[in-house]
């Protein structure tokens, strides 16, 4: 007997993928120490990879400490999403004061593995008094990476990073509308510090911006530029000959920038700021090639500046 | 908003001194000596559509070379564009060896032509090969142009020319196709598309 199937009954194809996804709070950041781990072996960075994973694993200590934060309302949310707007502005949300509590553990934990000049660090950070700090949050929410503090500026990063996983959890990705600029962060406006291939594993070449404040990712068209939207084109990929490829360059001839792209799906241990951290050669030769790097990773301060 | 901002996001052997790497006790030095090993490779990737059925699945095609260099270029790699609607990033196994196709000896890269009473294939240019086209057209339309059927009914049918499009046409093209061959008459009109 043949069956006619109604409208809606037919199952959908894998169908749209996910515009946004949010990060994984129990291994967002664990999965990102492991990785440090794995970097640093034979690395001339490795003590400071080493150090990083650290920072990492206390990121993910301080966010399973973390109580609940309150998130924009309903009301609060809808007007967002009618006016295009992220919905945690980094620069505008009233942060919460616990992510300084945020800091208090990442310091204590990080402590041990720190090399002398990094303890100091620590030490001098643990006594800069709360209006001070909220001074350095701005500074870090304003990407004003540069300037006085280049030692202390990572770890107050780090904490607003937890802070802000945390309200990227809580919202989750259904709640996260993407905007109508591909360039920044819808949950919190941020800018993205790399692009990650195979980050959905329902469509696994799909292009994510990572975001380098909250670590959602979102959707953006592959072969475009991140920064001016400049078609395949005017982009090329770059990579130091003789790797396999799993951090490129993508530098745009049109304005003149490039953000990294990394491809998790030629190994899917990759991590966006991990493996960012750990191919500071590549942007250097990209620099030197007339390239401006367009979105930063917010666990350094580059120098210079 | 990008260009007062872009500079600080510099990464160059000169800041890494200053930077926090350095400002934490990390020595960015054997770093920075093994930059001066490294160089850089380039490539590309560029979006297409596969040439074969009327899926017309959405391809990336990467190359490498630098054109502004007058390096040759070169497609290494062609998978599925995974951001296309139609395919997501997947291809059949046709699709899936479309690279052997590009670099097959026996594809045809230009127009030939292999005269009548020759036994041999000689390369014409392309304004050659459509003038060419076009007279044969015209010649056989003049020929065989049917203007009204038995019973003096206006049909305009040119029955003896048949023409095949190509699958990766979009919209505009597949109208203008269509329009310029039905207005000549054409009756036996097709596309790759279809098959």
């Amino acid at each position: 007997m043949t069956t006619l199937l109604e409208p809606g009954q037919i199952p959908q194809a894998s169908g749209e993928p996910p515009r946004v996804l949010t990060p994984d709070a129990k291994d967002v950041f664990a999965h990102r120490a492991r990785r440090f781990v794995q970097l640093a072996e034979g690395h001339p960075l490795g003590d400071y990879l080493r150090f990083m994973s650290r920072l990492a694993q206390a990121q993910q200590q301080a966010l399973d400490a973390l109580p609940a934060v309150p998130v924009p309302d309903d009301e609060a949310k809808s007007q967002s999403s009618q006016h295009g707007m992220p919905l945690v502005p980094a620069q505008s949300w009233p942060r919460d004061p616990v992510w300084r509590a945020a800091l208090s553990i990442i310091l204590c934990e990080a402590a041990p593995a720190a090399s002398e000049t990094a303890a100091a660090s620590i030490k001098a950070v643990g006594a800069i008094d709360d209006t001070a700090l909220e001074g350095l949050a701005e500074r870090v929410l304003r990407t004003e990476l540069y300037g006085e503090h280049a030692d202390k500026l990572p770890f107050v990063a780090a904490a607003l990073q937890v802070y802000w996983t945390k309200l990227a959890v809580q919202l989750g990705a259904a709640a996260i509308a993407p905007l109508d600029v591909p360039g920044v962060c819808p949950c919190c406006g941020a800018l993205p510090s790399v692009s990650v291939i195979g980050a959905s594993p329902e469509v696994p070449g799909l292009r994510y911006l990572h975001c380098s404040l909250c670590n959602t990712e979102w959707h953006m068209t592959r072969a475009q530029c991140t920064a001016c939207d400049a078609a395949e084109s005017s982009v090329a990929y770059r990579h130091i000959e003789g790797d396999k490829g799993l951090v490129q360059a993508e530098t745009c001839d049109v304005c003149k920038s490039y953000l990294k792209i990394v491809r998790r799906d030629k190994d899917a241990s990759a991590d966006p700021v991990a493996d960012d951290l750990a191919t500071l050669a590549l942007d250097i030769l990209v620099d030197e090639s007339g390239y401006s790097r367009s979105g930063p990773n917010l666990l350094l301060v580059p120098g210079g500046g | 908003m990008q260009v007062t901002r872009r500079q600080f996001f510099k990464i160059c052997s000169a800041g890494l001194g200053g930077s926090s790497i350095a400002m934490l006790g990390y020595s960015p030095t054997a770093a920075l000596a093994e930059v001066r090993e490294f160089k850089l490779a380039r490539a590309t990737e560029t979006r297409n559509m596969c040439p074969y059925c009327s899926v017309s699945c959405g391809v990336l095609a990467y190359s490498i070379g630098d054109k502004s260099k007058n390096a040759k270029a070169e497609i290494i790699h062609i998978e599925g564009d995974p951001d296309n609607p139609v395919n997501r990033g997947t291809l059949c196994p046709k699709g899936a060896g479309l690279l052997d196709m590009v670099h097959s000896p026996n594809r045809l890269k230009y127009p030939e032509v292999r005269e009548p009473g020759s036994n041999e294939w000689k390369r014409i240019s392309w304004d050659e090969a459509i003038a060419r086209i076009t007279k044969h057209m015209k010649a056989d339309r003049d020929a065989n142009f049917i203007e009204k059927n038995a019973e003096g009914t206006t049909v305009n049918r040119w029955n003896t020319f048949g023409f095949l499009a190509s699958s990766a046409a979009a919209n505009e093209p597949g109208y203008l196709t269509s329009k310029i061959l039905r207005g000549l008459g054409v009756v036996a009109l097709d596309t790759q598309a279809r098959i």
